[in-house]
Order: C-alpha cells, then sequence, then structure tokens
C-alpha cells in the first residue's frame, strides 16, 4: 500500500486555478521530486499536503486513511487538523527557525510541548539529529549566529524530530548562496539513505536525477509529466524539454 | 523676601505633592491604556470591515488632533452640551476627566504600536510552529509573543516617556500637578510670590523620572539584544 494517495487535488485563489487536478502516489522510503516552473503550484501543493491551505476538491490519503477529503465540509476540529499536520514535516524556503530560541530549543520545542517522551530522552534524540546534520557544535548557538546553510539542517533536524512520515523541503536551497547548497543537499540525500520517505520541490537539476525514485514535473498547476530520473535524460513533453533548456 | 534656603522645605513639600498627582496620572494612564490599546489594535486588525474601518478611523482623530483639544472637550463638554458635569468639580473630578482623556489618547497611540509589533512577525513562524503540529496558544504564547514584545519595546519606550512630560497638559483643565504646584509661587502661595525657581526645579522631577524610565527601558531592549527578530 503506498504511503500517500493524492487524488484530483484542486485549489483555486479568487478565482484563478492554481491546482487543476493533480494526482499521485508515494510508496514509503521513496523520494518524489516535483519541478517546474515559478508560480506552477509547487507550493500551494505542498501547503495542501501539510494542511497550511485546504484544497477545494479531492482527497489525501496516508497509510490508507483519508486525512482530507473535499467533499466532506465538515470543518476539522484543532485537534484533527494537529493530527493531520503530524503526518507530515515541512523544510521552508526560508527556514522560519525561531530567533528566540537556541538551535538545541529549536529542535525540542515542538516534542517537548506535545510530550513526546522524557526531557532527557526528547534531548539525546534532538542532539543526534544535530550530529546527524553535522552541527553538533552549534546546539547553543543561536539562529541569527549562524549561516543560511546552518539554518537550513537546524530546520531540518527540527522537522524530523517531530518524526513525519513524510517529510517535504520546498525549495530548501533557493535562499542560500551557491556555496552552500551543497551542505543542504548533502543532509538530503543521506535521509533519502536511510530511506527517508520525502517530496522535494527544487530547482537543482543534477540533484534532482540523483536523488529521486520518482519526478513530477508541474506546469500551470498539472502534472504534465512523470516518471523516473531519466525524464530529464529524455523529456516526452514540449514543455518538459522547455522548461529543461532553460538551466 | 525670603531666602532660597527659608523657601526651598515649603516649595519642595508642594511640589512633592503636585508630583505624585502626576505620578497618578501616568500610572492610571498606562494601566488604562496598555489594554485597551490591545483591544483596540485588535479591532483595528478585524476581518469584519465595518469594525476595522470604525476603530481606524477614531484612532485617526485621536492622534490627529492636540492632546490639550481631548482634555478640554472632554472635561467641559458634558456640562456645557448636556448640563451634565459628570466629572464633578474639584480635583477628583479634574483628576477622572485627565485620566479619561490619557487613557483614550494614549490607548490609540499603543494600539498602532502593538500593531505594528503583531503584523511585524512574520507569517513563516506561525507557520513552522503549525507544520511541528503546536496549538494557536502554543504558537502564541511560545514563539510569536517574544518576538512581538521585542518589536514594541523600543517605540512603547518613547511613547511612555512622552507619557511622562505630557502628563502636564493636564494644567490646561487645572489639575494640580506639578507645574501647577510650581507656578502657584510666581503668583504667591504660602506666603512665597513673584517665585520663578520653583517653576524651574519642576524639570529636576521630570528629568529624573524619565532618566529612571529610560534606564528600565534600555536595560529590557539589552535582555531581549540576544537574538534578531
Ligand atoms: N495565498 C494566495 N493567494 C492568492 N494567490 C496565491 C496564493 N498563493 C499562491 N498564489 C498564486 O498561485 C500560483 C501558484 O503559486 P505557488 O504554489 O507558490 O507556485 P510555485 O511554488 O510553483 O512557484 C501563483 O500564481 C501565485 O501567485
Ligand atoms: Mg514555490
Amino acid at each position: 500500500m503506498a504511503i500517500l494517495e493524492v487524488k484530483d487535488i484542486r485549489k483555486s485563489f479568487d478565482n484563478t486555478e492554481v491546482l487543476k487536478g493533480i494526482d499521485f502516489t508515494l510508496e514509503e522510503g521513496q523520494v518524489l521530486t516535483i519541478i517546474g516552473s515559478s508560480g506552477s503550484g509547487k507550493t500551494t501543493l505542498l501547503r495542501c499536503l501539510n494542511s497550511l491551505e485546504f484544497a477545494d476538491k479531492g482527497q489525501i490519503i496516508v497509510d490508507g486513511n483519508v486525512i482530507f477529503d473535499g467533499e466532506n465540509t465538515k470543518r476539522l476540529s484543532e485537534s484533527e487538523l494537529r493530527n493531520n499536520r503530524l503526518h507530515f514535516g515541512l523544510v521552508f524556503q526560508s527556514f522560519n527557525l525561531f530567533p528566540q530560541y537556541s538551535v538545541l530549543e529549536n529542535i525540542t520545542l515542538a516534542p517537548k510541548l506535545l510530550n513526546k517522551g522524557t526531557k532527557e530522552e526528547i534531548e539525546k534524540e534532538a542532539l543526534e539529529l544535530l550530529e546527524s546534520v553535522g552541527l553538533s557544535e552549534k546546539k547553543d548557538n543561536y539562529p541569527c549566529e549562524l549561516s543560511g546553510g546552518q539554518q537550513q539542517r537546524v530546520a531540518i533536524a527540527r522537522a524530523l524530530a517531530m518524526k513525519p512520515r513524510i517529510l517535504c523541503f520546498d525549495e530548501p536551497t533557493s535562499a542560500l548562496d551557491p556555496e552552500l547548497t551543497g551542505e543542504v543537499l548533502k543532509v538530503i540525500r543521506s535521509l533519502a539513505d536511510k530511506r527517508m520517505t520525502m517530496i522535494i520541490v527544487t530547482h537543482e537539476m543534477t540533484f534532482a536525477h540523483d536523488v529521486s525514485d520518482k519526478l513530477i514535473f508541474m506546469d500551470n498547476g498539472v502534472i504534465a509529466e512523470e516518471g523516473g530520473p531519466d525524464i530529464l535524460e529524455n523529456p516526452s513533453s514540449d514543455r518538459l524539454k522547455a522548461f529543461l533548456t532553460s538551466f | 523676601m525670603d531666602t532660597f534656603f527659608e523657601q526651598f522645605p515649603i516649595v519642595f513639600q508642594a511640589l512633592n505633592v503636585g508630583f505624585l498627582q502626576t505620578l497618578k496620572l501616568f500610572a492610571v494612564t498606562l494601566l488604562g491604556a496598555l489594554p485597551l490599546g490591545l483591544i483596540i489594535s485588535f479591532g483595528s486588525m478585524s476581518k469584519f470591515k465595518p469594525l476595522s474601518a470604525v476603530v481606524r478611523v477614531f484612532v485617526w482623530i485621536i492622534r490627529g488632533t492636540p492632546l490639550m483639544l481631548q482634555l478640554l472637550i472632554i472635561y467641559f463638554f458634558p456640562g456645557l452640551v448636556f448640563n451634565n458635569p459628570i466629572w464633578g468639580g474639584g480635583e477628583d473630578g479634574r483628576f477622572i476627566a485627565s485620566a479619561v482623556a490619557f487613557i483614550l489618547n494614549y490607548a490609540c497611540y499603543f494600539s498602532e504600536i502593538y500593531r505594528g509589533g503583531i503584523q511585524g512577525v512574520p507569517i513563516g513562524q506561525q507557520e513552522a510552529g503549525q507544520v511541528l503540529g503546536l496549538s494557536k496558544s502554543q504558537i502564541f504564547f511560545k514563539i510569536t509573543l517574544l518576538q512581538m514584545i521585542k518589536r514594541i519595546v523600543p517605540p512603547m519606550s518613547n511613547e511612555i516617556i512622552t507619557l511622562v512630560k505630557d502628563t502636564s497638559l493636564a494644567r490646561i483643565i487645572a489639575l494640580q500637578e506639578v507645574i501647577w504646584a510650581g507656578q502657584a509661587f510666581m503668583k504667591g502661595s504660602q506666603g512665597i510670590s513673584g517665585a520663578i525657581w520653583p517653576l524651574f526645579f519642576t524639570g529636576v522631577y521630570y528629568l529624573i523620572f524619565s532618566g529612571i524610565l529610560s534606564l528600565l527601558f534600555s536595560y529590557v531592549e539589552k535582555k531581549l539584544s540576544y537574538f534578531k527578530a
């Protein structure tokens, strides 16, 4: 059974349809990369998965459970909503670390508030996560004292601390200086090696080619082409061909 | 004419009484305007357009006209127009009328500061909390509140130090605050007349009080300077 099924997701903002029926499935342990030009709806799709936005139509099914159904007009309670969000993690383009907390506190804040274990367990896990993103020595620093690449690695550790089933990345390196993208992509690669289920929106084509099990090319609110990494070498649609020549 | 040293104890005593009234007006204004300002800021940010429009027009009127005018209107209007001097006579009535005018006026200024502080925290902070599964109140108290406070403290400290000096405007309806008390010795009071130095001396009270507040606020700002928001 697929870990995630997305069925006919549609979303409009003030009468402009931004997602025009998105369908795909994702297997556990796989990496799905979403590419497409700016404005094609990639961020909106991730936001719908993370319940930051609500689709007008369609279904989102995690582990066989329908967590979102556009037909169901009953508003979700605050706790249902929070449960739905916990299936997913989201790493933002702009990191969004909490500035008033140290690196370690950024990671432990949510697990502590949601009673995910004892203080000692949570801190031990957070330190392990920091180790895995290569930032153990920065645990007591504040976000303003870190480079963008370091902040994004902390943001990844923070998302992982809630043990999401599926971790989403929205252009995780787009806000970084070119020399800092490598360290973030390396961390994401290491997660792929550990069979973390991920959905990654990125413009890093080489990385997308290497890390993905599956690729989706979005264009103007629809999936214009999908397949394995080879679609980057042999695109069948003209739109993907045109998109790839822009790199 | 008495010597300065003979005058001093009498003047000092009178100015202390006046300054107590100044302090009282200052404290009551803060006590009322800090929470009222927050309510007004919520009103001005309301998604219910008629409410936010009315609130914003009110704030515009209060901020766009002199506090002295507002004091005069609030003090005299009920008595002269409705023949109903609701404030009552005497010093107590003048104090209540002054407090109402100051609270309304300062609440409007504070509301704009709150609004700036609240809207200044990037929406990404709230969203980062949401995707981690935190509740609305956890997000407010654990994530956004301190960032708002950090943004609010510098403009708030300016406004509060201005309030120290603005309390003297209540002199216009003869509230017996410290400048009123100092001025009395020019006209003649307790056997002292034609003395200008008591008026100058009131400045010392303002300097000391605003100096203490400045130190307090810079301490708070320093405490919050460990992070950038
Ligand atoms: N909250 C919103 N309100 C109105 N329009 C929006 C909103 N969010 C996104 N859009 C519009 O939806 C389209 C798709 O945006 P987005 O999902 O951010 O695309 P991408 O991430 O692929 O660049 C854009 O035209 C954008 O202007
Ligand atoms: Mg985007």
